[in-house]
């Protein structure tokens, strides 16, 4: 059994196959954990009326979508209009293939897994601009141009927040990161002020990539009708919802791997995974509070707020993480300062 | 297996690079080349470089496809938003003939380099290449990073030439 499962070919099948059915499931339940949320936000009750507690919702939204007509506009460009939502689908699930869920549970530990999660993060706004573009459509457009101008514009602090942890732990693959947190601490507090610094640059930059509110302005309902969403309808449309959900889960599994100390828990109460999974929803939920919380940001401030704080602010926690590692913070751990991560930020 | 792998990924990215030059629609075009450059990451993992393919996905898919379409987008104000390649017979001989010259030479430089590893090289690590970049490489690299500071300086000196205003009114 243990020889057969170690073939990389059915390993990465039957991960593969496991974690894309859990990220789905947690993602259904948590579009009803939302609307209940949100609900009790605003004095309200959320859904009640399918099942116990509503707790059948994401299967009568489910349904309700799959039902719907399919409708292509007449003049938009058919093959790319089709392939846009399943592309959403495809990138925001990538980074998943690299999270380490406990010790031995990863889908394919990789060398340079933080690479391959930002590289995966840096095709997300590509199937948003193609569903704008083919649709043909003045709002959706807008939406795929805004769509990509803060996809490239908020790349650039979500690197340098990732690469902190790389300089700090010396490894490019996210289960050594983690396994240098078991030893020396989580990366939040074992590396004061930079280490929690970088933790929010991530989450803030992996936000405005995950299109959330407050960074929403590719969607932007109220000004845009839907943004890229527009001329979509039934599933297509689910897709693109399912998407922004999935990665945003992704993203709080891929923060808690990095900054949170992944799958070590406190005094060993439980396995590993239990507390990878615990970390992972806590951060989702989070998510949901700053969604319910915070407005819209306008398009000039969310610019401003990027190139004019966070990129100085990211370039600045790169080296300070560097100096951090040259004059020996983490006593004992390798002498490579890793010089090469830290050029990637220069780029 | 390797071979089977191979021949997939390669025959996908001559697929790919003929939709680039095949396409009649500027935006397809950019997005054949955005397969392309994703495959040739692919043979770089292939090739045991596995940080190098992640940076081509980045650098190349992520930066430069982005702003072409970006690019296309903002020079072209056609009423649909279409955009049409250009193609006709004169040009196509001409291409046709450098794309020959350069295949030509690149066959003879690859049948000349005596000694090519038959087997798969050994993994590079991040480290290494960090070293060569700021050792055997350092004055190659701080060229590069002061032409990229020429051309952020241009790129911001185009654009304010135009459009003063567009700081007050806010980008887009």
């Amino acid at each position: 059994m243990d020889a057969w499962l170690s073939n990389p070919f059915v390993h990465g099948l039957v991960y593969g196959v496991v974690v894309v059915t859990a990220l789905m499931t947690v993602t259904a339940w948590s579009i009803w954990f939302e609307r209940k949320f949100a609900g009790r936000m605003q004095s309200r009750t959320g859904p009640t009326l399918v099942g116990p507690y509503g707790l059948l919702q994401p299967l009568a939204d489910a349904l309700k979508l799959l039902q719907k007509e399919d409708i292509v506009p007449k003049d938009a460009d058919r093959v790319l209009f089709n392939v846009a939502p399943p592309l959403t689908v495809l990138f925001a699930l990538g980074a998943a293939a690299v999270v380490p869920w406990g010790p031995e549970q990863i889908a394919a530990d990789l060398d340079v897994g933080v690479l391959f999660i930002l590289a995966m993060g840096g095709m997300v706004v590509f199937p948003v601009w193609i569903a704008g573009w083919a649709s043909n459509n003045k709002y959706a457009l807008l939406g795929g141009m805004r769509s990509v101008a803060q996809g490239i514009s908020y790349e650039i602090p979500l690197v340098m927040a990732a690469l902190v942890p790389v300089v700090l732990c010396g490894s490019m693959s996210v289960s050594d990161i983690v396994r240098f947190q078991l030893e020396h601490g989580w990366l939040i507090y074992s590396a004061p002020v930079v280490g929690f610094l970088a933790f929010l640059l991530f989450f803030l930059a992996s936000l405005a990539e995950a299109n959330r509110i407050p960074f929403d302005i590719p969607e932007a309902e109220s000004e845009l009708v839907a943004g890229v969403t527009t001329e979509y309808t039934g599933m297509k449309f689910g897709l693109f919802y399912l998407a922004e959900y999935l990665h945003t889960l992704v993203i709080s599994a891929v923060a808690s791997a990095l900054f949170l100390g992944g799958w070590g828990g406190i005094g060993g109460l439980a396995p590993g995974l239990h507390w990878m999974v615990l970390k992972t929803l806590l951060l989702f939920g989070a998510i949901f509070w700053i969604r319910w919380t915070l407005l819209r940001f306008r398009a000039d401030q969310l610019m401003t707020l990027c190139w004019k704080y966070l990129v100085p602010g990211g370039l600045a926690l790169v080296m300070a993480a560097a100096a951090w590692v040259h004059w020996g913070a983490f006593a004992g751990t390798t002498a490579t300062p890793a010089p090469a991560p830290a050029e990637q930020g220069a780029r | 297996m390797e071979q089977i792998g191979f021949g997939i990924i390669s025959a996908c990215l001559l697929g790919a690079a003929l939709g680039v030059v095949t396409g009649k629609n500027l935006v397809h075009s950019v997005l054949w080349l955005a397969v392309t450059l994703v495959t040739t990451a692919a043979l770089y993992v292939f090739l045991n470089a596995t940080f190098l393919a992640g940076i081509q996905v980045i650098l190349y898919t992520g930066g430069v496809i982005t702003l072409m379409l970006f690019g296309v987008m903002l020079t072209r104000r056609d009423e649909r938003v279409m955009v049409e390649n250009e193609q006709n017979g004169r040009r196509l001989w001409i291409a046709a003939l450098a794309a020959l010259g350069l295949f030509a030479l690149l066959a003879a430089a690859t049948f000349k380099t005596p000694g090519l590893p038959r087997t798969q090289a050994e993994p590079t690590t991040t480290d290494a290449i960090g070293r060569a970049f700021l050792t055997e490489h350092l004055l190659a690299f701080e060229v590069l990073s002061l032409l990229l500071l020429a051309a952020m300086v241009g790129a911001i000196v185009l654009a304010r030439r135009h459009d003063a205003g567009a700081d007050a009114r806010g980008g887009l």
